[in-house]
């Protein structure tokens, strides 16, 4: 018999039982509609990860602190291990970094009006070369960078300028880094611009000077390792793991570590995967659970067209027209569940989409005080690699429980199926 | 020259439940081509049993059945299905049209299993029906025809590929007199027409009288095969 006879009877034979068809299609549905819900929500989750993580961590950027876990903290680094890690290829900027955590003992204080600012820590840069490393967080919002001639500047950032919506530091203002033993004076070149809410290069509760300052400072002075962090960039951000490993490669072993942002980025993603390929196996359990549904009512079919099957085989049909005939169904039930379900889940990952984002608010640091409210907007990919497993995988299920009752009716004896009443 | 159909010492056992039930106990017997045939005897004589061997729906315990002079058992269950449908044509007591089709739908299943196209096979199907009688119910469905009416689609469905062979399993069983006649009538015409082999099996010994010979089977065995040397008419 001819495939296309073969399925025009079969569906003959569907709309013939329109409830079952439709309740056993519905099973197909929910399985499909959750696997495409599962999948597009979770691609777009991993996106709006993705970018959140590409905002927080300049991607091309490498930081290097001395010490490690395994070996403990060490010393710092010099001018030599600057100019070692600039010889690397496919690395085109290099800064050193000197950060002074503020404390007790140690206080950035408005001069004129003794109040103290809102910064954590003081961080000495070369400015040029910070600007060159983080185009995009490293930025004044009022004032300007200081020059290269320019001597004893300070840049705050935004949060450590203004402590209970009042201005502390402006333009123009002396500061004071206040010690026990000493006091340094500078003054107001610029105000940072406000850092994003996440990562670990968010300024806003810094204050920079210039490095030169920095070891001018009696605490500083004779130091052979004066420098805490390296800023390393590379070319480009797909070169930052082999410029890692060579930057490793330079220095004793577990003497310090990089930390490299898109290994982070790698492990995230690799975690995400892996519970969305979690959740997605769930999922094809309720697929699954509708093979056996499809199994069930073909049985049923079977039984109740036996007859049928008799008269099919006393006119001349074969067993495997016959198996064609079930088989058709089955697959018929596969192909239009599979096409529902797709766009159900599709609609569902867009409908969850809305609640998630409401519900999800994005992470900010434990020190920082509560950020103006942001919505985390997830938009469902729809992939179409995705939709065509998901639509082999419906089918192969209905056809694999659909196989069973088939070959049952396939194998009946002709004439004790036409005795059957 | 051979006969068309050869019967060879058939038997045939069932088994219902526990206990064995012997439906042929041996039986053989030749039909020529284009003769009329009836299987004659009361219910549970074996009748039915012999139909369904000779139509390669079943295969006996014993014996040998050759068609044409090809031994038919030692054929393939594919084989059978195929022999089924190009030479032998099904009329049966529940008339055992498939509900869902149409009369004209009906009539073509063998050709469409055959994968004939489906506009050539919607054509022959009306000239069947026509021959029968139906050409004004082409496009009822079975519950809206009459037992008559739904056997004459029965024998449009048989004839559709031109069997050599029909085979009539009570086919009157489940109608008045007059349709049943009127069957009979039809079944012969086209006998004497077409040439084809009628095989009919009945428990009428008044339709039995209408063959050009009868086998009178009784509990399994033939009991006489009789030339009617007179043939009622219907």
């Amino acid at each position: 018999m001819k495939i296309s006879k073969l399925l025009s009877i079969a569906w003959g034979n569907l709309k013939q039982r329109k409830l079952r068809t439709s309740l056993t299609t519905l099973g197909v549905v929910i399985g499909i509609a959750t696997i495409i819900a599962i999948a597009s929500l979770g691609e777009g989750f991993r996106g709006e990860i993705r970018q959140r993580m590409e905002q927080g961590f300049e991607l091309d950027v490498l930081i290097i602190f001395p010490g490690s876990f395994t070996a403990g903290l060490a010393e710092g680094f010099n001018q030599t291990d600057v100019e070692n890690i600039k010889n690397i290829d496919n690395v085109s900027l290099v800064t050193p970094l000197i950060t002074m955590p503020l404390t007790k003992r140690m206080e950035l204080r408005n001069s004129n009006t003794g109040k103290k600012l809102g910064a954590f820590t003081v961080g000495a840069v070369n400015f040029t070369e910070m600007r060159k490393i983080l185009p995009l967080r490293f930025n004044v919002t009022r004032g300007k960078f200081p020059e290269q001639n320019e001597d004893q500047m300070i840049v705050p950032g935004y949060k450590a300028s203004i402590v209970n919506e009042t201005i502390i530091a402006d333009v123009g203002d002396n500061v004071s880094l206040v010690t026990s033993t000493y006091t340094i004076n500078f003054t107001v070149s610029g105000i940072l611009a406000k850092g994003g809410t996440s990562g670990i290069t968010n300024f806003d509760y810094w204050a920079f000077i210039s490095i030169e300052n920095a070891l001018d400072m009696p605490f500083f002075k004779g130091k052979t390792d004066p420098y805490q962090i390296i800023l390393v960039k590379v070319s480009e951000s797909k070169y930052s793991e082999t410029v890692a490993e060579e930057i490793e490669n330079l220095f004793p072993p577990y003497s310090i570590t990089v930390f490299v942002p898109t290994a982070l980025m790698r492990q995230v993603d690799n975690i995400l995967n892996l519970v969305q390929m979690f959740l997605m196996a769930i999922g094809s359990i309720s697929l699954l659970v509708a093979g056996v549904g499809i199994m069930n009512i073909m049985t049923v079919a079977v039984m109740e067209r036996t007859r049928e099957i008799g008269i099919l085989k006393a006119i001349g049909a074969k067993s495997r027209t016959v198996l064609g005939m079930f088989l058709a169904e089955a697959l018929l039930i596969g192909v239009m569940g599979g096409f529902m379900g797709m766009f159900t889940g599709y609609g569902i990952s867009y409908g969850l989409a809305q609640v998630l984002s409401n519900f999800i608010q994005p992470q900010r640091p434990l020190d920082a005080p509560a950020p103006e409210p942001q919505r985390m907007e997830i938009t469902p990919v729809f992939s179409p690699q995705w939709a065509i497993i998901a639509f082999a995988f419906a089918i192969t299920i209905c056809i694999i429980f659909g196989l069973y009752p088939a070959r049952k009716a396939a194998k009946l004896n002709p004439v004790e199926a036409l005795r059957y009443e | 020259m051979r006969s068309l159909l050869e019967v060879r010492d058939i038997k045939k056992t069932y088994r219902m439940g526990k206990v064995l039930v012997p439906a042929l106990r041996g039986v053989s017997f030749d039909v020529k081509a284009g003769e009329f045939l009836t299987i004659f005897g009361p219910s549970g004589s074996g009748k039915s049993t012999l139909l369904h061997l000779m139509g390669c729906l079943d295969r006996p315990d014993e014996g040998e059945i050759f068609i044409e002079g090809t031994n038919v058992l030692k054929l393939s269950d594919d084989k059978l299905a195929e022999l089924r449908l190009t030479k032998i044509g099904f009329v049966f007591q529940f008339f055992n049209l498939l509900p869902r089709m149409t009369a004209v739908q009906n009539v073509e299943l063998p050709l469409t299993i055959a994968g004939v196209s489906e506009r050539e096979a919607k054509e022959k199907a009306k000239e069947m029906l026509r021959l029968v009688g139906l050409e004004a119910r082409l496009n009822h469905k079975p519950f809206e025809l009459s037992g008559g009416e739904q056997q004459r689609v029965a024998i449009a469905r048989a004839l559709i590929n031109d069997p050599k062979i029909v085979l009539a399993d009570e086919p009157t069983g489940n109608l008045d007199t007059k349709t049943g006649w009127e069957i009979v009538q039809l079944m012969k015409k086209l006998n004497e027409e077409k040439g084809q082999t009628f095989i009919v099996v009945t428990h009428d010994p008044q339709i039995a009288e209408t063959a050009h010979r009868i086998v009178h089977l009784k509990d399994g065995l033939i009991e006489e095969i009789k030339e009617v040397s007179k043939r009622k008419t219907p």
